[in-house]
């Protein structure tokens, strides 16, 4: 029942994806692409298998900066938003930073970061990743310890509530699925800014910097098998996230039914 | 027939309403002079309905009583308190047209939040609701989550709650206001039952004459801008009230009782938002 319904669910994009690459083999081969121009997916796949070691390694520096600036920009954005639920005035003064913030390419601070800092370590990277992180949580999370229902807090001032009684039965609880919904958007953002930040110089050792020197030599096929590395990684930051998510935060989805999935009547008992 | 509020109220009064005004925005363009000059007294276990047109200040008299807002002039008792100390020693429940219940915790979880406020200890708090479940007929859903409640059976669970403290006084804002006509009519009945069981005085603000007659002893009659009582009629159908008294003539009586004062009370603004049904 479960596995039909898993296959059910992801049989129908893993056909089509593999039809994808069927055709994309074909017009490689009847066409006679050549290969600077575009690989077949059988070299890249035979130039995954061949450096394979080296694609991991590349991976697991980019995955751990990822990891690193996710868990920072997190405990930094949750902190954060509880001073912008305290004090209106920093909510005034940095929410529409945070929303400019939004509009600019913020990743271009990268080389500047890498001045800064030595840009033989990785701590740029994992700056940037950071910051791009720290936004999203903070701007998320500081709405969930704000927006409590009106009724919500009717019912807690007529039960004369103190401020923290309110925080802690209403704010907190309010604002974890906002959490993981921030969580969700924030870990494949992460993945991709720390490989991005890669394309700005600095260390020579993860995803970004092999797909860009091995696309500079030419060795596009190579260059690809790169990027299935990325893919891959950013495919396990979001599942990981949304299944934190489903485990943690049961509530989020069923607010979502709460409008729809009423049964009939009341007077059954 | 009284008219206006009783004129000498005891300190074992539920609420007395004495010379209450409320203007919000006073002073500015936008002023709005909400209520005028009202005077209600409510006695113990009594169940008293707010009816008026819409904009007529109900809903503002119940939060006044609840000290959800402060009144412009005037003074409000309630168990003999001020309505702000009644409010801090919990001293009514209240219930809203929505449930208003907390999607993050169970349907038991949620009747014992006010017990917790109160500090109640575990076990006690864990007693008593099991016993609101039971009084709402809900025992079996107790480690449900509210949206797997039927609109009828959160509204119910919004009442325990409400009722979970055994306050003395309860102040309902149209809390069968989104049901649908079968499910509020069984409500009604409920609450008439659990109120009969527990003694509890109810303030009870709605859009609906038939409701109103069903359910209260008094029915009060506002007109609006300024809110003012315009009359307060006697219903008190008797205590063993069942679906049969709605096909009754007594109730139609007082039903076309209701509804005259209504007109009268609006004649000069015509009628809206009321409910015939």
């Amino acid at each position: 029942m479960t596995f039909k319904k898993i296959m059910g669910a992801i049989g129908p994009p893993l056909i089509f994806g593999a039809i994808f690459l069927g055709i994309w083999e074909l017009i490689v081969v009847v066409f006679d692409i050549k290969p600077f121009l575009l690989p077949a997916p059988t070299a890249i796949w035979s130039e995954f298998l061949e450096r394979s070691d080296d694609i991991i390694e590349a991976t697991l520096v980019t995955g751990t900066n990822a990891l690193i600036g996710l868990i920072f920009g997190v405990v930094f954005g949750v902190a954060m938003s509880f001073v912008l639920m305290r004090f209106q005035v920093a909510n005034e003064l940095v929410t529409p930073l945070a929303v400019a913030l939004n509009a600019i390419p913020i990743i271009v601070l990268v080389p500047v970061f890498n001045n800064m800092f030595s840009s033989t370590t990785e701590v740029p990277r994992q700056l940037m990743v950071t910051l791009i992180v720290f936004f999203i949580v903070m701007v998320n999370v500081a709405k969930g310890l704000r927006q409590v229902s009106p009724v919500h807090m009717e019912l807690l001032r007529s039960y004369a509530a103190s401020p923290r009684e309110v925080l802690v039965k209403a704010r907190i609880p309010n604002a974890v699925p906002y959490l993981f919904t921030a969580l969700t958007i924030a870990a494949p953002a992460a993945v991709i800014t720390a490989f991005v930040a890669e394309y700005f110089g600095g260390r020579q050792n993860g995803l970004g910097y092999s797909i860009t020197s091995n696309a500079a030599a030419s060795r596009n096929a190579a260059s690809w098998a790169y990027v299935i590395g990325a893919c891959t990684l950013g495919l396990i930051f979001y599942l990981v996230a949304v299944g934190l998510e489903k485990v943690l935060s049961p509530s989020q989805h069923s607010t979502k039914q709460q409008s729809g999935g009423l049964a009939p009547g009341g007077a059954s008992a | 027939m009284t008219t206006r509020g009783v004129s000498h109220p005891v300190a074992s009064d539920a609420v007395v309403v004495d010379r209450v005004s409320m203007t919000f925005n006073e002073g500015k363009s936008n002023e709005v002079r909400a209520l005028c000059d009202l005077e209600l007294v409510i006695r113990p276990a009594d169940f008293v309905s707010l009816i008026g047109p819409s904009g007529c200040g109900k809903s503002t008299l119940l939060r006044l009583i609840a000290s959800l807002i402060s009144p412009t002039s005037g003074s409000l008792l309630v168990n003999g308190k001020s309505a702000s100390q009644a409010r801090v020693e919990q001293d009514y429940g209240m219930a809203f047209q929505q449930s208003g219940l907390f999607e993050w915790r169970t349907v038991q979880k949620n009747i014992e939040l006010p017990l917790e406020l109160k500090g109640w200890g575990k076990s006690k708090r864990h007693q008593r609701s099991t016993e609101m479940l039971e009084l709402v007929q809900l025992s079996d859903f107790a480690s449900n989550m509210p949206w797997e409640l039927s609109g009828g059976m959160q509204q119910r669970v919004a009442i325990a709650r409400s009722l979970a403290a055994h306050p003395p006084l309860l102040l309902m804002d149209e809390p069968f206001g989104a049901l649908d006509e079968m499910t509020r009519e069984h409500m009604q009945a409920e609450l008439l039952r659990i109120c009969a069981a527990s003694e509890t005085t109810v303030v009870f603000v709605t859009h609906s004459i038939p409701e109103a007659v069903y359910l209260s002893n008094r029915v009060v009659v506002m007109s609006p801008r300024p809110g003012r009582i315009t009359e307060i009629i006697d219903v008190n159908l008797g205590s063993d009230r069942d679906e049969d008294t709605r096909e009754e003539a007594t109730f139609y009586g007082k039903i076309t009782e209701v509804r005259e004062a209504l007109r009268g009370a609006e004649a000069a603004d015509g009628p809206r938002g009321i409910e015939d049904r």
